[in-house]
């Protein structure tokens, strides 16, 4: 628990991907300066543990802005822990919805 | 069923919790306590049967509220909004329109499983209970229980301290407006769904058994007991002590339910 903490989000950028057969993957982010923040993933999936969503937010945080979904794969497959296991989404479902949360940008803008 | 599950569920010494009406915060503080006494090995694995006191939607551990909840509706049917300990999807529960069941299990119940395969594991009887009375049902891998008359509910897991927690809510009688505005479904999430049309139909046990809900459990409750062995049992006053704490300390608390906003 704890994880990213209450706030606001509002005004923030938001990507959706619904695995297919499997789960929802919700990103919601800020872009500044080119670069990532204030990263939030949220979900109908199962993660154990749960503390493993945490290193994965990190690996986002900060992380630059126009990158293609196999690059935030890649940046979010290196820190999972061993044994984490993750059920209905990867670490690549996430990077598709990190892209379309910046897609959301160019459109709404 | 396979004789290498029949063993596992029969080496264990279950005990049951009957149904009482709680609040939605303790229902999901109970479920957290019992784990816990059951991978200190304070409680022998148990199955507890809920009830419900008040309607509530039920937040899946990982899920945003505002993506799932519209709070105004909510407030305006007096539901409470609360979060559990699991992964997986919001529900929108009511009193006579679910049966919710948590099987606590210590880890060693589910050695050598996969996730996916402890998931069917832990709801194979209640497929096989639901045959019984003339519902064809299945395991839809993850954590589905579908049937011939649509989907019938669905379960999901938390893990910690050396125990399970597996619990499963099947619809009884769905109130399908209340659930359209309370409960949002985005277009995404419905975007892989159209493969299998099927699947979008719920089927409530109402609807496909004829029967009231409490012969419904009493009979679900009758097959674990013959199958598995079942000794009845209470919540202890240390449980119950330690449930109110949680609902104060954490599951009645603002920083919990919308600790994803």
């Amino acid at each position: 628990m704890g994880i990213t903490g209450t706030r606001e989000i509002v005004d923030m950028l938001h990507g959706e991907y619904k695995v297919p057969r499997g789960k929802l993957v919700v990103v919601d982010l800020d872009v500044v300066d080119e670069r990532l923040y204030r990263v939030s993933l949220t979900g109908d999936f199962f993660l154990y543990p749960e503390e493993a969503l945490a290193p994965m937010i990190a690996a986002l945080e900060g992380a630059p802005a126009g990158l293609g979904g196999h690059e935030y794969c890649l940046r979010i497959a290196r820190v999972v822990p061993p044994g984490t296991e993750m059920l209905g989404f990867s670490p690549c479902a996430i990077g598709i919805a990190v892209v379309r949360a910046q897609e959301s940008q160019a459109h709404d803008r | 069923m396979i004789a290498e599950q029949l063993a596992r569920w029969r080496e264990q010494d279950w005990r049951l919790i009957p149904p009482r009406p709680l609040a939605p915060a303790e229902n999901l503080a109970l479920d957290e306590v019992l784990t816990q006494r059951v991978g200190r090995g304070e409680r022998p694995p148990t199955l507890r049967v809920w009830a419900w006191a008040s309607r509530a939607v039920i937040l899946g551990r990982f899920q945003s509220v505002r993506n799932e909840v519209n709070p105004d509706a909510a407030a305006a049917h007096g539901i409470d909004i609360v979060r559990r300990i699991s992964g997986g999807g919001a529900m929108f529960v009511e009193p006579e329109g679910a049966i919710t069941y948590s099987i606590y299990a210590p880890e060693s119940f589910v050695q050598g499983l996969s996730f996916a395969e402890s998931y069917e594991m832990f709801d194979r009887w209640v497929l096989d209970a639901l045959g019984e009375l003339g519902v064809n049902a299945w395991y839809q891998p993850l954590n589905d229980i579908a049937s011939d008359g649509g989907k019938i509910g669905g379960a999901a897991q938390a893990r910690r301290g050396g125990a399970v927690l597996h619990h499963t809510t099947m619809a009884y009688q769905m109130s399908t407006d209340l659930l359209g505005q309370v409960l949002r479904v985005g277009q995404e999430k419905l975007s892989d769904k159209g493969i299998r049309s099927a699947d979008r139909r719920v089927g409530p046990l109402r609807q496909q058994t004829d029967m009231e809900r409490d012969d419904i459990v009493h009979h679900l409750i009758g097959f674990f007991r013959a199958r598995y062995g079942l000794t009845d049992d209470t919540v202890t006053p240390e449980e119950e002590a330690e449930m109110h704490r949680l609902v104060q300390e954490q599951f009645s608390t603002r920083d919990w339910t919308y600790f994803l906003p």
